[in-house]
């Protein structure tokens, strides 16, 4: 597949913080590169980087084999984070007014019409919901038909049927063979929309797969949430802690566990099971007389790649566990509870 | 011309822009009214009277300048200042910076939409300072290159402004401390003779004060103007207007920010 956008060893610092140590990634032809990582990870600045509108400090991007300062601004279509175009122009003239600047413009009202806003093309910026707005900032991106698509953020603060309009107008831009590269942080959107994703952290590229990819490396196995309700559960804040429910009683279930306990529940994680499998553990439980609340499988997913990856670097930056699956489950294991209280 | 397009789409974009603020039209043309109200009316120039001392002891006509100055050197500096902070703040730049406009087109554009509102307040001022001062003046057509290119000069500064402060509040501010004393200094409303003598080599590094004296020349000949470099004094001021204009024009095209 053709490069279109190459970042080889990208390096951009402010002042201590290294925003990007040492990026490298190619993206083909037509195919949607979706970069997700926490705030403040580098992808704005790797955006920028790409874009030429911030000069690395070391390394080299190509984008349409030029570099950023110098590639055909005809060809390219950017969607800046936190971009607010002047307020007091309808959305059909904030579109004229960028098509207005490049060699074929589009015809606004069909951009409107992609973006989902053919009936709101009259109204003023400033007037239009907050999704709204970010639509029309999106179609600013598209007046000049372009090749290469970058969007930051695009869909922040779109609701879910404007996000699914701004899904589909992606996907069909890549299917006509438009190059995009978007950030996101909405999980769902980098795995419908990205071919393949990048996790930035701490500026370094840390994993980059499709997402099926990441899921499977990542992500660890499917697993069986069984929610126990602790026996004669007191939540007074003086009260004794909670029994919790002993590991030992699911020794012979057949799969890797994790048990954690609050003060009215315990959650047993059982992990590495199929749906098929789901009848034995219920089994299991009605054979114990064990009470449960709730039973909930689910299939690993780019969110748990997410919380795997990007949580040991918020340990590593704050000391503390973010919610990664397998980070928490460690943290929040319960022993013993009498452990570190004086005898009576 | 694609040049020309792109222009004509910012200067449009940004035209509705202003216009649609109702305050900022107003406000633009009531600050110079609301000065020759007060100067031209109120306090009234008394040529003459008690040996001519004071601040307005000159013809009615000398301080056309003065009155054109308060929308040239103003309207450029607070609204390139603000423009160029809004864009700052809205990431706007970011934008355009990966479009086909250049710095230059975009300073060029946001320069004509000042064109047409200071040229709309400079008739207006003449309209007023006629009737209410009774200024007898001469309407040259060097009225028309002065008010053009001081807009220039001064947007370039402007434009400046905007990209070395912080903010909107910051770039206002910074427009009305170096405004005011341009306004006052530059041989608009206080003549050479009431400065100290030191002084002087000061003002002949204000643009506004070649705008002044051009101005003067070609509007107010009673004011004797003297010659420039050789030149008649409505034209040697415009020559030196015009290349620092086109040097604060670059200088502020330069500084307009493309990259973080």
């Amino acid at each position: 597949m053709e490069a279109v956008v190459v970042a080889d060893e990208l390096q951009r610092s402010y002042g201590d913080t290294d925003a990007l140590a040492g990026v490298s990634l190619s993206i083909g032809r037509g195919e949607v590169f979706a970069l997700i990582g926490p705030n403040g990870a580098g992808k704005t600045t790797l955006v920028r980087a790409l874009t030429g509108t911030t000069v690395p400090d070391g390394g080299s991007a190509r984008v349409l084999g030029n570099s950023p300062e110098t590639v055909d601004r005809d060809r390219l279509g950017v969607l800046p984070q936190d971009f607010s175009p002047p307020d007091r122009l309808t959305a059909r003239e904030l579109l004229a007014y960028y098509a207005g600047l490049y060699e074929e413009p589009r015809d606004p009202d069909a951009v409107l019409a992609d973006v989902g806003l053919a009936d709101a093309g009259d109204t003023w910026y400033e007037n239009l919901s907050g999704g709204q707005q970010r639509r029309v900032c999106v179609g600013t991106t598209l007046v000049n038909d372009p090749d290469v698509l970058v969007l930051d953020e695009p869909t922040t603060g779109i609701d879910p049927a404007g996000r699914r309009t701004v899904w589909r107008l992606v996907e069909s831009l890549a299917d006509a063979g438009t190059t995009v590269l978007l950030t996101t942080h909405d999980m769902a959107e980098a795995q419908r929309l990205g071919d393949r994703v990048g996790l930035l952290a701490d500026g370094e590229l840390i994993a980059v797969g499709t997402p099926e990819e990441l899921v499977t490396t990542h992500a660890g196995s499917s697993r069986l949430t069984v929610e126990i309700p602790t026996p004669d559960a007191d939540t007074r804040a003086d009260a004794d802690p909670p029994t919790p429910v002993d590991p030992a009683t699911f020794a012979d279930l057949e799969y890797p566990i994790d048990v954690r306990t609050n003060a009215e529940t315990s959650t047993v994680v059982v992990r590495e099971i199929s749906p098929t499998e789901i009848a034995s553990v219920v089994t299991f439980l009605d054979e114990r007389e064990i009470e449960y609340t709730e039973l909930a499988w689910a299939e690993p997913d780019l969110e748990d790649v997410y919380l795997e990856l990007a949580d040991e670097t918020e340990v590593a930056r704050t000391g503390r566990a973010g919610g990664g699956t397998g980070a928490t489950m460690a943290e929040t294991e319960v022993a013993d509870p009498n452990e570190g209280r004086e005898s009576p | 011309m694609s040049r020309l397009r792109r222009i004509r789409a910012e200067a449009n974009a940004d035209w509705r822009s202003f216009v649609r603020r109702r305050t900022a039209v107003f406000f633009t043309f009531f600050f110079p009214v609301i000065l020759i109200v007060i100067f031209g009316a109120l306090v009234r120039t008394d040529p003459g009277s008690g040996g001519g001392g004071g601040l307005f002891a000159e013809a009615p006509g000398y301080y056309v300048p003065g009155y054109l100055a308060v929308v040239v050197l103003f309207t450029p500096l607070s609204r390139m200042g603000s423009e160029v902070a809004r864009h700052r703040e809205g990431n706007r730049f970011e934008k355009l910076a990966t479009t086909p406009l250049t710095r230059g087109e975009w300073l060029l554009a946001q320069t004509v939409v000042n064109a047409v509102i200071i040229g709309l307040a400079s008739l207006l001022i003449l309209a007023l300072v006629v009737v209410l001062t009774g200024a007898e003046i001469v309407f040259s057509p060097l009225l028309i290159p002065y008010v053009l290119v001081g807009v220039v000069c001064f947007c370039g500064v402007g434009a400046m402004l905007g990209s070395y402060t912080d903010s909107q509040d910051g770039a206002i501010a910074a427009s009305n401390a170096i405004g005011l004393p341009l306004l006052f200094l530059s041989e608009t409303f206080v003549t050479t003779e009431q400065l100290p003598g030191w002084f002087e080599p000061l003002m002949n590094l204000s643009p506004l004060t070649y705008f002044a004296r051009g101005v003067r020349a070609a509007t107010f000949p009673e004011a004797g103007v003297g010659d420039l470099a050789g030149l008649e004094p409505a034209l040697g001021n415009l020559l030196v207007l015009t290349v620092l204009a086109v040097g604060f024009f670059a200088l502020g095209a330069w500084s307009i920010p493309r990259t973080d």
